[in-house]
């Protein structure tokens, strides 16, 4: 439909405007990543938009080189922090994608487990923080407090429905000629699901696992509960991240920040198409 | 739905090869597929569900030296429920979240639709435009929160684009004042979340077919009334889902608003969340946080019904 002048006008106004809006935060906190420490907070009017000698000390903070601006010391760095995320992210994502793809073709293909998308939506409905006080007593029962692994349990768990919910949409559009062919040809049907349909599904596991991984990567509150010490992920170590004798450290802060956010927000791009279908449980498909 | 669909597949699949040894084995290899899922499910539903009923009844905590499992010697006969009902600072945590809920879900929504419509044809910079516009809801929530702390820091940007617009110091403590903290918290949620509903509605959006609109347009109908005639009502079930997931989403908001004010100040920004928290880190009487977490569950149970048979009905429109 040809639209006229005025409304494309407008339409560019209230585009930029909207990503005016929705930059400003991002890049704030891209700029602190790079601010030395004495730009770090205003009094006044003499904000720093932009840091006007860009440093990396901030990142080197975190990783434990002492600098001259910041004479905190650090209890620990950010390094297992980091690794505690990874882990306990890419794990997670492994326990909901196995568990979940094994499902979703069960359901899809043979019909078993038909109670499953219900259990799992409602898995999905509730607080996270209605059901912790049982898993942090079973988890302490478990040993696995304060462990990656024992976040890696839990958010494969939590991280279920979706990954259920994306291969049962992905499995129900395959055609299934070709499975049927290879039946006709005396595979058995394992052979088939393992040898056939999983690897014609490469990339939509490919973009349900990150997907899933996003999801595992953004937790704060089960970490923030499961882990006190040894095994904290990013965001629960950021709020470490001050003292009483400089208050926030602000660009140690925004540094980490920055280093968990650029993964998700890559990922998400390069799983742009399917982003609807995850986040409505299969129910729209772009 | 989709179950039944699928019965009706395989049946399908089935009929090709009448083979009765290749059905059971088909059945065999997908109660097998299906079971690693179905025991995580009962691991994380059945036992912490009776878990939790057995502790709501007493006054266990896990300092009370006594194992979870003889709670029982701590049996309080329901007081937890009868503390619940007159708990003044749960009821207003409630309200607290419905209020964020009835502000943000709808902000939104609105400003998610506005985008999606400027976003239903093709211009140039669509792609780049509609990359950018998503970021938000990337980002780990807890590092929107920080930077939402950082903005409205009373020496922060926010401030200080305000100074401008006014053309004086604006020094508002926007964190640290009940009432701003509250709305400060909601700005970050509607930034992070109306990427969502954008996402969302633009894909329903594209879905509305284009002959409908030009015969309209030919008709003589104005750009409101085909919106309001064939495009809200095609997208009808669309909506219903998007507003469903922010509601339910939006119910449990935490991360941001735990990093931004911590719920306070005082409790000016403790929504239910951030109240079952803090009883659970802070004053831990945990059979009392079980009575509150069953008595949200068994809510949500009942709104999850009615949402549910609406999810599944629009399962079956095709996008």
């Amino acid at each position: 439909m040809k639209r006229s002048v005025p409304f494309e006008i407008f339409r560019y106004a209230a585009i930029l405007s909207a990503m005016a809006v929705t930059l400003v935060p991002i890049l704030w906190m891209v700029s602190m990543a790079f601010k030395p420490i004495g730009e770090w907070s205003a009094t006044g009017a003499d904000l720093t938009w932009w840091p006007k000698q860009p440093t990396l000390a901030n990142f080197q903070f975190v990783f434990g080189h002492s600098t001259n601006d910041l004479i905190v010391a650090l209890d620990h760095t950010a390094v297992k922090p980091i690794l505690s995320s990874l882990l306990s992210a890419v794990f997670g994502t492994v326990i909901a994608m196995s568990a979940g793809t094994a499902a979703a073709y069960g359901l899809s293909r043979f019909g078993s487990g038909q109670n499953l998308p219900l259990a799992l939506i409602q898995l999905r409905l509730f607080p996270p923080m209605a059901v912790m006080i049982p898993v942090m007593i079973m988890w302490a029962f478990l040993n696995l407090n304060d462990t990656w692994w024992g976040l890696a349990l839990i958010y494969g768990i939590v991280t279920l429905p979706f990954a259920f919910w994306l291969m049962k949409t992905f499995f129900d559009d395959m055609p299934r000629e070709i499975e049927e062919a290879a039946l006709v040809e005396g595979c058995s049907r394992l052979r088939v699901f393992t040898r056939i349909t999983l690897p014609m599904m490469r990339a939509p596991l490919a973009s349900a696992a990150l997907f899933v991984f996003i999801l595992n990567w953004s937790d704060y509150l089960i970490a923030l509960l499961l882990t006190t010490r040894e095994w904290v992920t990013i965001p629960v170590y950021m709020a470490s991240l001050s003292s009483s004798m400089t208050g926030q450290l602000y660009g140690a802060k925004a540094a980490l920040g920055l280093i968990a956010a650029v993964p998700p927000v890559i990922m998400g791009v390069a799983i742009q198409r399917h982003l609807v279908r995850g986040l409505t449980f299969g129910a729209l498909k772009q | 739905m989709s179950a039944v669909m699928a019965t009706i597949s395989e049946d399908k699949m089935g009929a090709v090869h009448a083979k009765p040894a290749q059905r059971d084995e088909g059945m065999r290899l997908g109660f097998r597929l299906t079971l690693p899922a179905q025991i995580l499910v009962l691991f994380i539903s059945a036992f912490p569900l009776l878990m939790q009923l057995y502790i709501s009844v007493t006054d266990w905590s896990p300092l009370s030296g006594v194992g979870w499992w003889n709670a029982w010697e701590m049996w309080n006969s329901f007081a937890n429920y009868t503390d619940l009902a007159a708990d003044t600072r749960f009821w207003s945590a409630l309200q607290r979240t419905a209020i964020v809920m009835l502000v943000c879900v709808p902000a939104e929504f609105l400003l998610g639709l506005a985008l999606a419509t400027l976003f239903a044809d093709d211009f140039p910079g669509k792609r780049i435009f509609y990359s950018i516009l998503l970021m938000p809801m990337m980002v780990v929530p807890a590092v929107a929160g920080y930077m939402f702390f950082m903005l409205f820091q009373s020496g922060g940007p926010v401030n200080d684009i305000l100074s401008r617009i006014v053309g004086m110091p604006v020094t508002i403590a926007w964190l640290s004042d009940p009432n701003l903290a509250l709305i400060a918290v909601m700005i970050a949620d509607i930034w992070q979340w109306t990427p969502l509903m954008f996402l969302i509605l633009l894909a329903g959006l594209v879905g509305v077919p284009d002959d409908q609109m030009k015969a309209a347009t030919l008709l003589g109908a104005s750009a409101w009334q085909r919106f309001t005639t064939i495009v809200l009502p095609k997208m009808k079930t669309i909506i219903i889902i998007a507003l469903a997931i922010r509601v339910i989403e939006n119910f449990k908001i935490f991360d941001t608003l735990y990093i931004m004010t911590g719920g306070g100040p005082g409790v000016a920004t403790e929504t239910i969340s951030v109240y079952i928290y803090k009883v659970t880190t802070q004053d831990l009487i945990w059979g009392y946080v079980a009575a509150i977490a069953l008595a949200i569950l068994i809510v949500l149970s009942i709104v999850a019904v009615y949402a549910m048979r609406r999810m599944a009905k629009a399962g079956e429109v095709p996008a």
